[in-house]
């Protein structure tokens, strides 16, 4: 169920063209290493995609 | 068979102890709940292009009184919002009785009583800078890179005046206490809405409920185009989870634990 809901929240969010920055990866307890690995790659990821667009949006509409 | 008879019908012979349908008040068709006490009112029963969702009329009757029993002048959306109540227990199937109107044209028949049949028109500047109508979620993905995409969702989402209209007049928005009004999701009081968190919250929650009835966007002032929103949505639901709502009586996937799934992960693209 999990799997799905991600997958449609991640469906919704290209729709609205804010692909990329929601991801699903089952690591075990047993699993340091990919843990390490798979965060490292997403903050990297994460990192080179810039800030989050609507922050500026949002904080344009505040400040009038 | 017609129609007002058949409103009688179901008054006089107390199969339900409340007809739902439209009458005239001061030149404008509203909701009106016709009785056994004044059957002669029925005469006046309207049936025309306007539509409200007398299915939400009737939750709010069910939930004062469980036994009431009500009749409810549907069409093929009303159908479909019925038939999600059912599943969601906000209804009991036995005490509905529907008398249905011709709303959808077909070659047998021209004539459709639905405003949803009226083509809907968008302007120059929305086909420029938002979103048109009648594009189909599909064709507005092949069209518009990501980047477009969420600057003409940001265009319209921003115009919201949250006035709350899309959910009062949603035919399954039945929940007792609604997200958009927890003050941790949805600050309170301040205009504009944080976009695009008041629309995703609603989105996600239309993900196997919306029925595709477009009264959302009929009543948005802001014209949002609400409905193409929903229909992406019901679009992803029908391909991932294989529902599509008030098709039948059957529980949302949404409310229950899968055991089997055949999907990987996405992978991470960088
Ligand atoms: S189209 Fe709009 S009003 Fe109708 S069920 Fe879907 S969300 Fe609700
Ligand atoms: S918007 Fe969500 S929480 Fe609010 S009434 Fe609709 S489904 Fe319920
Ligand atoms: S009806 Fe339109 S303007 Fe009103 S809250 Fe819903 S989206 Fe916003």
């Amino acid at each position: 169920m999990t799997l799905k809901r991600i997958a449609f929240v991640q469906e919704l969010l290209k729709f609205m063209g804010l692909e990329g920055r929601l991801h699903l990866e089952w690591i075990s307890s047993a699993e340091a290493q990919k843990y390490v690995d798979v965060v490292t790659k997403f903050t990297e990821k994460i990192r080179n995609m810039g800030p989050n667009p609507l922050r500026a949006i949002n904080e344009m509409k505040k400040a009038g | 068979m017609d129609m007002v008879k058949a409103a009688k019908e179901l008054l006089l012979q107390d199969r339900v102890d409340i007809f739902l349908g439209y009458h005239k008040l001061d030149g404008h068709q509203i909701p009106h709940g016709f009785t056994k006490a004044r059957v002669a009112d029925l005469d006046q029963l309207e049936i025309s292009l306007n539509r409200y969702p007398l299915e939400k009329i009737a939750c709010d009757l069910a939930q004062k009184d469980p036994t009431l029993k009500i009749g409810i002048l549907a069409r093929d959306c009303s159908q479909r919002a019925l038939n999600l109540l059912y599943t969601w227990d906000q209804l009991n199937p036995e005490n509905i009785e529907t008398l249905t109107v011709n709303c959808c044209p077909s070659s047998l028949s021209t004539h459709g009583d639905c405003s949803y049949l009226k083509p809907k028109t968008t302007g120059e500047y929305k086909k420029a800078h938002g979103i048109d109508y009648n594009d189909s979620p599909k064709d507005f993905m092949a069209e518009h890179d990501s980047q477009d995409r969420l600057s003409r969702w940001m265009y319209e989402f921003q115009k919201c005046i949250k006035c709350y209209g899309c959910r009062n007049v949603c035919p399954v928005c039945f929940c007792k206490e609604c997200s958009l009004e927890h003050p941790n999701l949805v600050e309170p009081g301040v205009l504009p809405a944080e976009v695009p968190i008041f629309h995703l919250i609603r989105a996600t929650h239309m993900a196997g409920r919306c029925i595709d009835c477009g009264l959302c966007e009929d009543a948005c002032p802001a014209h949002i185009p609400l409905r193409m929103l929903y229909r992406e949505v019901n679009d992803a639901v029908s391909d991932i989870f294989g529902y599509v709502p008030g098709d039948h009586i059957e529980k949302s996937p949404f409310s229950i634990i899968g055991k089997t799934v055949e999907l990987t992960p996405a992978p991470m693209d960088v």
